[in-house]
Formats: structure tokens, sequence, C-alpha cells
């Protein structure tokens, strides 16, 4: 990996460089070296971090959502999500526009559920295929935290609503859950961007 | 995209980038540099921003990777379609200009 010359990479360099795991792999091997320096650039010669920081944040959003739909893990993603919004609108339309009814908790612990996962898959690489591989990466120490996280939101939902069947917590847990398997068979299907 | 029909209209990013290229050969940083320096700061670019415009000109034929070795230092020139592309845009904007000015001079 080619590094800016610079005797000491500063703070903020370091943490570009982590958020740059968020683009796909065939755009940074492309472009890696190039952005570092760029930022070391910017960096030298920026007013101050905030301004720096304010640009760079505005970069990342766009080009990031830019790129991924770019890809065919993008258009999966969209697709996945477009049928999500119809079950959605067919779950309001039985359910009625009552507010908090199980389409919306569904719904609404889907999203977080592919997005977490894509942030681990950038972040810490593909998922494994053996299950033996299992309990060995960082992915899937990020992946059973998350999972623990969210029994832990589930139970303390559960605690606040009473054990009663298709309580709100179960459903924004369960969709949450159906949103990470979706993101997890795309990245195996589709592989990375 | 076509690579032997000008791609109009073009994106302000896109637009900008060309008109930096334009009889000069550069790095990343310098057509971010020139390009807000061009605009009057009104287009600021981020790398991410300019390495996608310029993945998507690479594509359509507009911009071509310079002989550099340098990986930090990649430069970037305009090919004949993208001299061609960044002429025919100007004109149309030309064209639009003075459209808008008659409008706005006859109101």
């Amino acid at each position: 990996m080619t590094r800016p010359a610079r005797q000491k990479e500063s703070r903020s360099l370091r943490v570009y460089a982590r958020l740059l795991e968020l683009y796909p792999p065939s755009f940074l091997q492309r472009h890696r070296a190039e952005m570092l320096q760029n930022f070391v650039d910017l960096e030298d010669s920026a007013e101050s971090k905030a301004r720096l920081w304010l640009l760079i944040g505005k970069d990342l959003a766009i080009s990031l959502i830019s790129e991924f739909f770019r890809s065919r893990l993008g258009r999966y993603v969209i697709a996945v999500f477009v049928a999500w919004m119809l079950l959605f609108a067919i779950g309001y339309f039985f359910y009625g526009p009552t507010p908090g009814h199980p389409a919306l908790h569904a719904f609404g612990g889907f999203l977080p559920g592919m997005l977490a996962m894509y942030i681990a898959t950038r972040l810490y690489g593909t998922p494994q295929n053996s299950i033996s591989h299992f309990f060995r990466s960082r992915f899937d120490i990020y992946v059973i935290s998350v999972f623990v996280a969210w029994i832990l939101l589930f139970v303390i939902g559960y605690y606040f609503y009473d054990p009663t069947r298709g309580h709100p917590a179960l459903q924004v847990f369960g969709g949450c859950l159906v949103g990470m398997v979706a993101m997890y068979i795309a990245t195996h299907v589709y592989g990375m961007p | 995209m076509s690579k032997s029909r000008p791609p109009l209209p073009l994106t302000p990013a896109v637009f900008h980038i060309l008109l930096a290229l334009f009889g000069k050969e550069r790095h990343g940083y310098d057509i971010m540099q020139q390009v807000k320096a061009d605009s009057e700061g009104a287009v600021k670019m981020g790398p991410g921003t300019l390495y996608g415009s310029l993945d998507r000109m690479i594509e359509a034929g507009l911009v071509a990777k310079g002989n550099t070795q340098e990986p930090r230092r990649i430069y970037y020139r305009l090919t004949a379609l993208g001299q061609t592309t960044l002429r025919a845009e100007t004109e149309r904007l030309s064209r639009a200009a003075r459209f808008a000015r008659r409008l706005l001079g006859s109101a």
C-alpha cells in the first residue's frame, strides 16, 4: 500500500484512510494513493480542521452513495429496498394507518440491519464462506457484537412492552435480522462492489 | 456513453474538470484547486467526487491518464473528444446565456 511521503501521519489522515475503506475495492485500487496524497495536500492548505472535514464529509457522502449505486450490489440493494417498500405499503394498507403498526417496525429494523452488515463487509472484509471459519475473523466478531447489542435492545424493549406476542421490539428485531441476512446473501451472490 | 459524440449536457463538475485540463496535464489536487479558482469558489470538489468523475470521463473517452509512474501523482489530460466536448458545451452554454439575456432584457 502506497502512503503519502510524510514523516508522521496526522490523526486526521489516519481517520480518512480508515473511511476510505468504505469505497468499493476496485475504486480504491485505482485511487487510494492519490486520494491520501490529496488529503495531505488539502490538510496542509486548509484554513481550519472544521472546514477540511466539512468538505471531506460532504464529498464522502456524495461519492460513496454514487459509487455504491453504480455497483451490482448497489442495484441489488435498490431492488430489495423497493420490494421492502412494497411489502411495507401492503402491511400499512392491511393494518391501517395507525402509528406503531408491525409493518413500520419491521421496516424500521430492516434498514439498519442491511446498513450494519454493509458497514461490516466494507470495514472487515467479505464474510467467510465456511462455517468452520466463523468466530475467527474481525467481521464475525463485529456481526456477533451487533447481534448481542440487538438482543440487549430486544430484551429491554420486551421488558418495557410486556411479554405479549407481536410487540414492537420483536418486530424491529426481526426486521433487523432479515436486513442483515439480505445483505449477507447479497455479498456472497454478487460480491463486493 | 458514446466515444464518438460529445455527451452533452455536462454536469458542472465534469465541465469544470475539462476546463481545468484544457491545455495542461494536471494531477488530482491541481485539478481541484484549478476548478475552485475557475469557478470562483462555486464548485468545490473533494477527492471522492473528483476521482469518481475522472473514472466516468476516462470511460467516456474524454480524459486519459498521462505517462506518470508515481501512483500518488497521476496526471490526467484531455483527449481529442474531451476538447470537442468542452467546445460544444461552451457553445451550448453561451447560446443558453444569450437567450436568457435576451429574455430578461425584454422583460
